[in-house]
């Protein structure tokens, strides 16, 4: 039984504890003290002012940047965190479509030596998760935000993993757009029981899907129900501070 | 191999190819052709997804001081392998490691490189040598089929062997990191690891190349076939194939024209693949409209 596991197999409790993260960058206090709690199977929005943290948490929760502090996870299954970042930087040039990003996270095989045929039906499959199979063949560099928003999430639901960390998944999508992915992770939430961490800017998506918050802005400025959240709590001013070294 | 050169001297003597084919320089320079051809259009590929054009310009020009190390260290002058896949390697690998390093760019690091190593091994083949020999140093930077020999062309078919198996194990990686190094990592994958992986494949297939086409030139067949095969394509199957065949044939068809007129053979190769290039961006538009482009392969 994993750390997280309920006596009947289920899931319960936290699968993410963090406690006392703080972070330094070029002298600079980027975070401090951060203490927050993602439950099983809950949609947790981060939630803060531009520069408040929340891009370098989520990537300090993966373990791409050093820190003070502990992340816990309590997983009970695979253990996988699949992630859709908040921007992706890549030469829109490379002539690379939907089948062929897909193929390359997911097979071995060279997939210039590898037959198209038996791949694209699974890959179709995994495009239907967030409703895209339509783009298959499509340009990755031609594709439009909000596409491009499905086809990462697609990929970060393979193989299906306990903890989703999603960094701004509805930026430069439409409003349109924006509440059919809302829609598409309450389902996922609901139907698959995956455990959700999103960072959002957007009030109305928090207060619409989220089951907690907690909001930033260098250190935790609130932690609790969408329901409590004032604009107030958002803009705690907090100064970045430099660290003695720097400061000597 | 005396065996292969009198097949394929017989063939020219019987007027299957070409009467220049009767040389045993020319056979050898054919089958370098035939090796290395492909697998710098694959390589190419990666090359071009991860911006590293000019890192492999700065490996050909490193080889002029990895010749002189091999000279100062008392390896033969037709065959300093020790001191040109050292050094190169060296360099390669002492780039990747700053990158990785430091804040500054790609583009920079190789910047502050490119030059310095040429640089620094023309004086250190003059201070080697005690003396300036034009030959050598043109045989290095332009290539030159008539000091390619036996030894030669075996050391580049195992190296060409062994390259592209692991390129191959690793192209789905490889690609991926290049493509993007964020998603990669969220993928449990190392894309520092994967660099220095590739750097140390694109470096001894580059080395191996040298006398072939030479350091100056080096740049572009890796680059171009890529570069005309993307114009024309419409994903990542066809980008390497597309760019296998165009390298391919501007090898081969480079070593044909550089028999039948007096110049170095990496020179006419640029040229060829160059048509190539300028070819496919005639045909990008005819393809758009339903070959190629849009097609699935």
């Amino acid at each position: 039984m994993g750390q997280g596991e309920g006596m009947d197999g289920s899931c319960e409790g936290n699968l993410l504890e963090v406690r006392d993260l703080s972070l330094t960058l070029g002298g600079n206090n980027i975070l401090r003290d951060i203490n927050m709690d993602v439950g099983h199977g809950r949609i947790h929005a981060l939630i803060g002012p531009n520069g408040a943290g929340k891009t370098t948490l989520i990537r300090a929760i993966m373990g791409g940047m050093p820190h003070k502090g502990t992340v816990r996870f309590h997983f009970c299954d695979n253990g996988r965190i699949g992630y859709v970042p908040q921007l992706l930087e890549f030469d829109h040039s490379v002539p690379m479509t939907v089948f062929d990003f897909l193929f390359l996270m997911l097979r071995r095989t060279p997939l210039f030596l590898s037959r198209r045929k038996p791949m694209r039906d699974e890959i179709l499959k995994i495009l239907s998760a967030t409703r895209c199979e339509q783009l298959i063949d499509r340009m990755v560099g031609y594709l439009s935000g909000g596409e491009f928003r499905r086809v990462l999430l697609a990929q970060a639901l393979v193989p299906k993993p306990e903890l989703l960390l999603l960094d701004e998944p509805a930026s430069n999508v439409d409003e349109v757009g924006a509440r059919q992915f809302e829609r598409m992770l309450i389902d996922l939430k609901e139907q698959q029981g995956h455990s959700i961490l999103m960072v959002s800017h957007d009030m109305q998506t928090i207060l619409r899907i989220a089951d907690h918050v907690t909001a930033i802005n260098r250190t935790v400025t609130y932690d609790g129900s969408p329901d409590n959240l004032s604009l107030s709590d958002l803009f705690v001013n907090v100064q970045p501070e430099v660290s003695p070294m720097v400061a000597q | 191999m005396d065996f292969i050169y009198d097949i394929i001297s017989g063939w020219a003597k019987a007027g299957y190819m070409p009467s220049i084919f009767e040389h045993t320089f020319m056979i050898r320079g054919l089958l370098a052709a035939i090796i290395i051809g492909p697998l710098l259009g694959a390589m190419g590929t990666v090359v071009i997804t991860k911006k590293l054009s000019f890192f492999t310009q700065t490996i050909g020009n490193a080889a002029m001081s990895g010749v002189a190390i091999g000279l100062l260290f008392g390896e033969p002058v037709d065959g300093t392998y020790a001191g040109l896949y050292g050094f190169c390697l060296i360099v390669a690998l002492l780039m990747t490691f700053v990158k990785n390093r430091s804040r500054l760019s790609n583009d920079t690091i190789i910047g502050v490189v490119l030059a310095q190593v040429l640089g620094i091994g023309i004086i250190m083949m003059i201070v080697v040598t005690s003396q300036f020999n034009i030959h050598q140093v043109e045989g290095i930077l332009f290539g030159s089929l008539i000091t390619l020999n036996d030894t030669d062309l075996i050391t580049l078919a195992v190296a060409s062997v062994l390259v592209g198996i692991l390129f191959a194990y690793n192209f789905n990686r490889v690609m991926l990191g290049g493509f993007n190094p964020i998603l990669a990592k969220a993928r449990g994958l190392s894309p520092v690891a994967l660099e220095y992986i590739f750097v140390t494949l694109m470096t001894i297939v580059v080395v191996a190349s040298l006398k072939l086409i030479g350091a100056l030139l080096v740049l572009v067949l890796v680059v171009v076939p890529a570069a005309a095969a993307q114009n024309v394509v419409s994903n990542l199957r066809q980008f390497v194939w597309v760019s296998v065949v165009f390298s391919s044939v501007s090898t081969a068809l480079g070593l044909l024209l550089s028999g039948l007129v007096p110049v170095p053979s990496g020179a006419v190769i640029v040229l060829v693949s160059s048509v190539l290039f300028y070819g496919s961006l005639l045909l990008k538009p005819l393809l758009s409209k339903g070959g190629i482009g849009q097609g699935q392969v």
